[in-house]
């Protein structure tokens, strides 16, 4: 029962109205940048096949014009959802479209789209147009300044739980013991004006590793923490700052620096929203009633406990990888959605081969008569991709009338400086293996280290 | 009023500092731009860009203008003698360009000094012909790209043989055309050696100074677009199709070889081309890129990659060199000089393309992208 008043006591709305403004403002530029730099062509109108993930193959790109316009609807959203304008249309909209691209191709995974994912589905269900908004500014009998705390804590929680499986996930052999793989990835940037001169030494790579590893471990609860939390955000910038100077990771470091915010507390929050207020309008705010949101409860209690079975599953689908026989960097089953970021220096080369029927031809595949250059590489380092290949090989051989198309792989790959080697069974017929969400596959090879120190 | 006076200031407001996060997001994964040296400079990427890269492409700028001044000569007073002349400068010139096709960035992108517009082999013949017999063309138009270059010239100047050949530019009833052509391809040729030699040159473009600058190994650094390209050369054009195709590994063709796709096929320059190829994919990795591999802890089944790269470059080279000359004839005859040579040049694809750009951490793509 504690639990349950302690989810539904009333809190000051601010934290999640400036949480949207903040996110808003991230997704909007990302998507901006997305369509300016040409990624919407790049990855979405010129490639001629996908690779949809398991249970979406039935998803395919639209028309130019469409994808276009569905890139800038989501522009639009995001913008609406900074400025809370018809904001639980807008988030509705953002979630959609943004899940739509997505789905279409995993070659574009990145945690950090998994994570705009997330929290433009979590938008959805709090009231966070209803303070310091237009929606507020439109209507203003929506305006409310106090909101049940689980509206805010689900951000807190939802950050805690990718901040700490990220932190367990570096807690390996290969992470702290061999520091990679930022021994291979800092003293390339060793030529990088003040910092660089540091990066060519060792230590820093295992100072980084480590340091990062306590990083993502503790930062959750140094937020949490009164206290601490102003150093804690110190620590926030200084940590994504740098791994946006040393790495090209986009979005992502703006993304953890807006939605870190949250752990502010209420105060915190007011004053920023009347440092914004201030540059737009002369006078002062009128001092605001405390204005309770209306809820009603038992549609709150079923929320919170579809909330319960949502974090039970954020807890739980990073650990799927502990069904899987092999080395988790090696097979990648269990990899994506579980908050592994920067783990591995991966890259390989394969060359496929079909046949014709048992005895016919065999032959290789040029990979970039159907394949772009980044498909590509996401192909030849990620076993579930270089089976949908081998799937649409035999589809496009079935096509040009061949009988029973056999396409098997010679496939190398390295895994954090250890060398290359086989990386599939390169006697097994892929064009017959069936892809299931959770059974392990079989085909891949075991990984050897070989002999790296 | 009041409420609609605070809506439009909020809305440019945020509208600014969104502003702001986009500008800082964007110049912290933006490529490394041309300017002033940042930090210290990369000793890998001066030694590449000014003692092999640059001359490299003077070189073939040099000889391209020889090719060049034969064709001139040669179209004034067609002879034995000034035929041979053009054939050696041509072999020259050729040869120096399997040096720089390495080198696809930059310059050479910009000003379509490419594989595409300078070696697309086997050559348009019929095309070529059409050309020569007056058709409209621009050289270089979409259509054409298959119709000039080296190859388009390997088959002017040498198809079926000497008198063929000199009949081509005398005595058949298009020989002004044919003239008028090669004088075009050869120009081509000249102009965009030309244009690429200068733009890297200290004193013209200074790509060098932009080349040397941009280090790291992220999406638009030097190091990162010339391994990119390395690896590209080696794999696509060298791998596939001045080997593998030829010696019928690629498609499901009814004929299983196609001697006649060779690079250099009419001049027989295909063994060669492919050994100037080599030596400089050679050149470039003892250029620097070997101290870089040999300064991390990678290997390669058990041994120091470095040491396994050296001496795969070595042997690969070793097994070019003691290919059957012409290479077409060897494919006819199934040598298995030829298929020794394809396996090393698998071996030697894989250490490149997958140990090579993982111990240096440069990501084989040709696409600029986040990562996470």
């Amino acid at each position: 029962m504690t639990a349950i008043k302690y989810l539904t006591r009333y809190r000051n709305i601010a934290p999640l109205a400036v949480f949207r403004m903040a996110f808003g403002a991230v997704l909007f530029f990302s998507c901006c940048r997305f369509i300016a730099k040409g990624w919407v062509d790049d990855f979405y109108i010129h490639p001629k096949f996908h690779f949809p993930f398991f249970g979406f193959e039935w998803l395919a790109p639209m028309s130019p014009a469409v994808m276009y316009l569905l890139y800038s609807l989501m522009a639009i959203a995001a913008l609406f959802i900074c400025l809370g304008l018809y904001y639980r249309i807008a988030t509705v909209l953002f979630f959609l479209i943004f899940c739509y691209a997505e789905l279409l191709d995993k070659t574009y995974y990145l945690n950090h789209y998994y994570l705009v994912t997330i929290c433009s589905f979590l938008l959805i269900w709090v009231p966070a147009n209803r303070y310091f908004s237009l929606d507020v500014l439109r209507k203003p009998r929506l305006a409310v300044t106090q909101v049940p705390s689980w509206t805010i804590l689900i951000f807190k929680y939802q950050l805690l739980i990718i901040y700490c499986c990220a932190g367990l996930s570096k807690l390996t052999n290969e992470w702290l013991i061999r520091a990679m793989p930022l021994k291979i990835w800092l003293p390339a940037k060793a030529n990088i004006p003040v910092l660089g001169p540091l990066l060519k030494y060792e230590w820093t790579a295992y100072l980084f590793s480590w340091a990062s590893a306590l990083f993502d471990l503790t930062i959750p609860f140094i937020l949490l923490n009164k206290s601490s939390r102003r150093f804690g955000y110190f620590l926030v910038i200084i940590f994504h700052l740098l791994t946006a100077i040393l790495f090209q990771i986009g979005m992502f470091p703006w993304l953890m620096m807006s939605a870190t915010l949250i752990y502010f507390s209420e105060g915190f929050h007011l004053k920023l929203i009347r440092q914004i207020r201030k540059i737009f309008a002369k006078e002062e705010e009128p001092a605001m009633v405390e204005q309770y949101l209306p809820v009603n409860k038992n549609l709150q209690h079923t929320g919170l406990i579809l909330l319960g079975c949502y974090f039970l599953i954020q807890l739980m689908v990073p650990f799927r990888y502990l069904c899987y026989p092999g080395n988790l960097l090696w097979t990648e089953q269990g990899y994506r959605f579980s908050w592994r970021v920067m783990l591995m220096e991966k890259s390989g080369t394969c060359f496929f081969y079909v046949r014709d029927g048992e005895h016919g031809r065999k032959f290789q595949v040029n990979n970039a008569d159907f394949l772009t250059s980044y498909q590509e590489r996401m192909v030849e380092t990620q076993p579930d991709m270089i089976l949908q290949y081998a799937h649409i090989l035999k589809q496009q051989y079935l096509a040009k009338g061949f009988s029973d198309p056999q396409v098997t792989v010679e496939s190398y790959v390295s895994l954090n400086g250890t060398g290359s080697q086989l990386y599939i069974d390169s006697s097994v017929n892929l064009a017959d293996e069936k892809e299931s969400w959770f059974a392990a596959r079989k085909w891949i090879l075991p990984y050897k280290n070989g002999g790296a120190k | 009023m009041k409420s609609k006076n605070i809506f439009l200031k909020a809305a440019v407001g945020i509208l600014c500092l969104a502003l702001v996060f986009f500008s800082c997001s964007k110049s912290s994964d933006k490529p490394s731009p041309p300017g002033p040296p940042s930090g210290t400079p990369d000793a890998t990427l001066t030694n590449l860009g000014t003692n092999i890269i640059l001359p490299a492409y003077q070189q073939l700028s040099t000889n391209t203008a020889s090719l060049d001044a034969a064709v001139t000569v040669f179209n004034s007073n067609p002879s034995s003698g000034t035929l041979t002349d053009v054939q050696t400068a041509f072999k020259t010139a050729y040869i120096s360009w399997a040096a720089t096709s390495e080198f696809e960035f930059g310059p050479a992108t910009d000003l379509f000094l490419t594989t595409h517009f300078i070696n697309s082999f086997p050559t348009d013949t019929v095309t070529i012909r059409n050309n020569v017999n007056g058709a409209v063309y621009a050289i270089d138009g979409l259509g054409n790209y298959a119709a000039q270059g080296f190859p388009a010239l390997d088959y002017l100047l040498f198809a079926n043989g000497t008198v063929t050949t000199l009949a081509r530019f005398t005595t058949d009833a298009n020989a002004a055309g044919a003239k008028q052509y090669l004088a075009v391809l050869s120009a081509s040729l000249k102009t965009k050696a030309a244009a690429v030699s200068n733009a890297w040159s200290a004193s013209e473009g200074n790509y060098l100074k932009t080349f040397i600058n941009a280090t790291g190994v992220d999406a638009g650094s030097s190091l990162s677009l010339m391994v990119n390209a390395y690896v590209q050369d080696f794999d696509v054009n060298l791998q596939n199709f001045k080997v593998g195709i030829p010696i019928g590994l690629y498609g499901p063709s009814v004929l299983p070889k196609s001697p006649t796709k060779v690079e250099g096929y009419y001049s027989g320059l295909s063994d060669q081309l492919l050994i100037k190829q080599v030596q400089t994919y050679q050149n470039i990795y003892l250029g620097g890129l070997d101290d870089k591999v040999a300064a991390t802890s990678a290997v390669n089944n058990g041994q120091p990659l470095n040491d396994v790269i050296k001496a795969e470059l070595t042997v690969l080279l070793t097994k070019i060199q003691s290919l059957p000359e012409p290479l077409s004839t060897g494919i006819i005859n199934n040598s298995t000089a030829i298929t020794d040579a394809y396996t090393e040049i698998r071996k030697t694809t894989v250490l490149l393309k997958v140990d090579l750009s993982s111990a240096l951490g440069i990501k084989i793509s040709f696409q600029d992208d986040d990562g996470d």
